[in-house]
């Protein structure tokens, strides 16, 4: 395989989270681990691709976006075939879907950082790894944060005039012109990025067909399902602001826009609904039911999993799962980031690390930071 | 004497009236909403920053954000640390509007709001009361090539009022902090085609400038103009409104001055109130899109100022003329006190809007909320102007409770009168009712539109059809008044019968004059100084006097 060298990245990738915000203080031990983790996850069988990996994609710089430049979308790998169709028709809109699902992942790796599962990404093009193949809960927030993600990031483009066929565009709309005569149109942005994201990440569940009741049914039902209330978080976040302009600066005119919340509060919000996602089952007939009809039916607001999580302690090829091993916690929480409960009561090593950190800084808004230097010596545990 | 035309004219014809009203106020409603856009939109813009690399300012430099001769970026301030740019060397510049559009006279107004993206960090947090002074340049140009032409500059302070929603931690450093909207400018008229904002944000330690404002990630600005295709479409309301309104105008003067007497008040103020609807009616606004008159804002926002205070006037002296009392009005002074608070709060607005509209006429960065002391005078104004609208609502109502008082009071001794005059009075009164509800009906027809308009999101949906509620607000609204006045007028000119047969209405009084003679002779001799334009002048005047 010619990964490895890539994989080296993504053993960072996966520590950084944990590392921050102390620096880089892994010592050498820790590099002999991880190059026994790496010849093990070169075993690891090809997964599905899947569109996150716009998200890794060197070639979605701006510069690659030339009218006509068609073997773009046949060079992004990943891709399903409606969605290679979408990217031939919105090539301009590929640069955002990826930088939404950047966010998305950031985010999660955010939300998760003192989870054992870390939403840490593998480097290939399924990004997290067989993890995304159980439907658990995992998986659902991963799919809803990057759809969420993606609908944040076309908006604010479509707001900022990037794209030829949204709202403010470069390029009128030849049906709706008469209605924004001498532009008029440039309200629903937010609405846009919930269509497009809708048509571009739901393509690849849409576009296939299972048989009814199977286990591929369920997994299709589901991603659509969590799709859906990811994006709908994005619009229900948004917040309405308004200016009042009229006679004497009153309300008689009153001019209202939709503005995206900080992306950091989907985050939240999906992790609220990570902790209360319903499980569910197929019905008989096909369809998704709760699994404990007890509880509230989920609305199309709330993640649902149809599967339970894998067991995240230990590194396991069929999974998945990287494991916790050489993880970083903390030793007087009680929560996730815990020792006890992170490191799977394998018990931790004990480290004293020096950490050279800023300190008593002086700011100024921009570009200007005066800092003392402070040294201290830290204790850090690191699971076994 | 005869009346005026809402007496003489018979139920059929009044219906006809009416009819004909609505059907061109559901017109005016349909104009708005089917065929005028929204009436304005927001535009959003992110600042670009830019580096300026020469070490003495020059004055004349403008930074582009983007097109052939754009300046040098950075994205990030991480970026900007790591280059060692100092603060005053990064400018924020926004280019309005968006690439391959062109800014148009017909937008009228342009105002921009100001937004700062502020990230949480502990050892730099917002300090209270923190004010962030901006150093802005406004330019323009009328093509892509030429250059760029100053409009503006100045030194401005904005208050800060963020609040971090959750608890203050290192977890949540990065976090946004939420920050009101800021005014930041307002230009009176749209006569260029493209506008560049250059912004910086100067720091000086010494003085306090800009210290303590929090780490500032990005600049935001919105934009609003009014939609070019809603100002056509108001333009041309304006256009077609105002010769009706000035026909009936001279028309109803014409009626008034062929009658003996001289006018009274109430046709004078009904006159003063057509005057008012022509000023405002008046589409003065076309020149504004071949000059560049930025005072064209302002000048708008004294002709509604006028018209209101016109129209709330009226208001009063028509309850007060049609006031069943022995107190001889007919003179504009008796009214000094319930129109006293119109004209104060009205000057009160003038002023407040003069000190905030009128001192942008010179610097359109300027906004009086952006000082404490601005704010204070300016609440001060408007608490006043407060206290004298809910004075003169309070006068208004007491005034209608007594004539509507006054009027069942006459109607007990209806029945004592004879058929013909009876029925007379009872028609009188119902059409006098119908007109108070008819202003009823409109002050609760704009207030509710209000409230729709504020409470919708703009536009409806109605299968392919999308209902542009704000826009039919104000056409509709703007209609609905302009037949106000215009069915005011046309319904108390004096009426006809006059000229014709003078006898007809005075016949109808003489004729039962044989029953209650005594009433009458009163009515025709003693009453004769409150003639006023209606019978029912005098017959109040009479209830007035038993």
């Amino acid at each position: 395989m010619a990964i490895s060298g890539s994989m080296n990245l993504k053993l960072v990738c996966v520590r950084r989270p944990v590392c921050w915000p102390y620096g880089s203080v892994l010592d050498s031990r820790h590099c002999v681990f991880a190059l026994t983790l790496l010849t093990l996850l070169m075993q690891v069988v090809v997964e599905a691709n899947s569109w996150w990996s716009l998200a890794m994609n060197p070639l979605l710089i701006p510069e690659a976006y030339i009218i006509g430049a068609q073997p773009l979308c046949s060079q992004l790998v990943g891709l399903s075939q409606g969605q290679k169709k979408l990217c031939q028709l919105y090539q301009d809109h590929m640069q955002y879907i990826g930088e939404g699902a950047k966010t998305g992942i950031r985010e999660c790796q955010y939300q998760f950082r003192h989870r054992r599962w870390n939403c840490s990404t593998v480097d290939n093009s399924s990004v997290f790894g067989r993890v995304m193949q159980i439907g658990s809960r995992e998986t659902a927030f991963t799919y809803s944060i990057s759809a969420a993600g993606v609908v944040n990031a076309v908006s604010r483009a479509c707001r900022e005039g990037e794209l030829s066929s949204c709202g403010c565009s470069r390029a009128a709309r030849p049906k709706d012109l008469p209605r924004d005569w001498l532009w008029g149109g440039c309200g629903d942005n937010l609405n846009y990025g919930y269509r497009f994201s809708k048509e571009f990440v739901d393509a690849r569940e849409r576009e296939k067909s299972y048989p009814k009741g199977s286990y591929e049914s369920a997994r299709l039902l589901m991603n659509l399902h969590n799709n859906e209330a990811g994006r709908r978080t994005v619009s229900d976040l948004a917040h309405v602001s308004c200016k009042c302009h009229g006679v004497s600066g009153s309300c008689s005119l009153k001019t209202c826009w939709l503005q995206l919340a900080d992306f950091r509060k989907v985050g939240d919000a999906l992790k609220e609904k990570y902790d209360s996602a319903a499980a569910m089952k197929l019905n008989t007939r096909g369809k998704m039911v709760q699994l404990h009809n007890k509880f509230n039916a989920p609305t199309s607001h709330d993640l649902v999993y149809t599967e339970t999580s894998p067991d995240y302690c230990l590194k396991n090829q069929s999974t998945g799962s990287l494991g916790t091993v050489g993880r970083l916690c903390n030793k007087t929480s009680e929560g996730m980031d815990g020792c006890e409960l992170m490191c799977c009561g394998r018990g931790y090593d004990q480290y004293k690390a020096q950490i050279v950190e800023r300190c008593h800084c002086k700011f100024h808004w921009c570009c200007y930071v005066k800092c003392k230097r402070c040294t201290k010596i830290v204790d850090q545990f690191v699971c076994k | 004497m005869a009346g005026a035309i809402i007496e003489n004219m018979s139920t059929k014809k009044l219906v006809i009236v009416g009819v004909i009203l609505l059907l061109f106020q559901a017109f005016a409603f349909m104009v708005g909403g089917l065929i005028a856009p929204s009436p304005t939109t927001a535009v959003h813009y992110l600042a670009t920053k830019c580096v300026d690399t020469v070490k003495h300012r020059q004055e004349s430099k403008w930074f582009m954000p983007w097109g052939p001769d754009q300046c040098a970026k950075i994205r990030s301030f991480d970026e900007a640390m790591a280059k060692k740019i100092e603060a005053n060397n990064i400018v924020f510049a926004v280019h309005i509007p968006l690439p391959h559009k062109e800014m148009s006279a017909w937008f009228q107004f342009m105002l921009v709001i100001l937004q700062f993206d502020i990230a949480f960090k502990m050892y730099n947090q917002i300090e209270d009361g923190a004010l962030v002074t901006v150093d802005v340049g406004l330019a323009y140009r009328d093509d892509t090539v030429s250059e760029w032409t100053e409009m503006a500059h100045s030194f401005e302070q904005r208050k800060l009022s963020c609040n971090f929603t959750t608890t203050k931690t290192f977890e949540n450093e990065g976090r946004y902090y939420e920050c009101d909207l800021l005014p930041f400018m307002e230009v009176g008229s749209v006569a260029h085609k493209y506008y560049l904002l250059n912004i910086r944000l100067p720091v000086n330690e010494r003085k306090k400038v800009n210290v303590g404002i929090g780490e500032i990630k990005d600049i935001r600005l919105v934009s609003i103009h009014q939609n070019g295709g809603f100002t056509k479409v108001w333009f041309a309301m304006k256009t077609f409104l105002t010769p009706s309104i000035l026909i009936i105008m001279i028309w109803y003067w014409r009626r008034i001055t062929l009658m003996s007497r001289p006018p009274v008040l109430l046709e004078k103020v009904i006159l003063a109130l057509g005057i008012s609807m022509t000023f405002i009616n008046i589409p003065v606004e076309w020149f504004s899109v071949g000059f560049n008159w930025t005072w064209m804002l302002l000048f708008g926002d004294i002709r509604q100022g006028i018209f209101y205070s016109m129209l709330l006037s009226f208001w009063i002296i028509f309850c007060g003329e049609h006031l069943m009392d022995q107190t001889e009005r007919n003179r504009f002074s008796v009214y000094w006190k319930q129109v006293g608070p119109i004209v104060f709060g009205s000057f009160c607005l003038f002023i407040f809007d003069m000190c905030e509209r009128g001192v942008q006429l010179t610097n359109p960065f300027y906004s009086i909320w952006a000082s404490d002391v601005g704010t204070e005078l300016a609440m001060a104004f408007i608490i006043v102007a407060g206290i004298c609208a809910c004075l003169y609502f309070l006068f208004l109502c007491f005034m209608v409770f007594q004539v509507f008082r006054n009027i069942s009071g006459k109607r007990t001794s209806l029945p004592a009168m004879s058929k013909a005059r009876r029925l007379h009075y009872e028609g009188l009164i119902f059409r006098f009712k119908f007109l108070m509800l008819v202003t009823l009906f409109c002050a609760a027809m704009t207030v509710i539109f209000f409230i729709v308009s504020q409470v919708n999101e703009g536009h409806w949906h109605w299968g392919e059809h999308t209902v542009q509620v704000n826009s039919a607000f104000f056409t509709g609204i703007y209609g609905m008044w302009n037949l106000y006045v215009f069915g005011i007028m046309f319904l108390y000119a004096p009426s006809h019968k006059r000229y014709g047969d003078d006898n007809s209405s005075g016949q109808c009084i003489t004729g039962d004059a044989g029953a209650n003679s005594g009433e009458d002779i009163q009515l025709t001799t003693t009453i004769t100084h409150v003639e006023g334009p209606t019978e029912l002048y005098r017959m109040t005047g009479k209830g007035a006097q038993e």
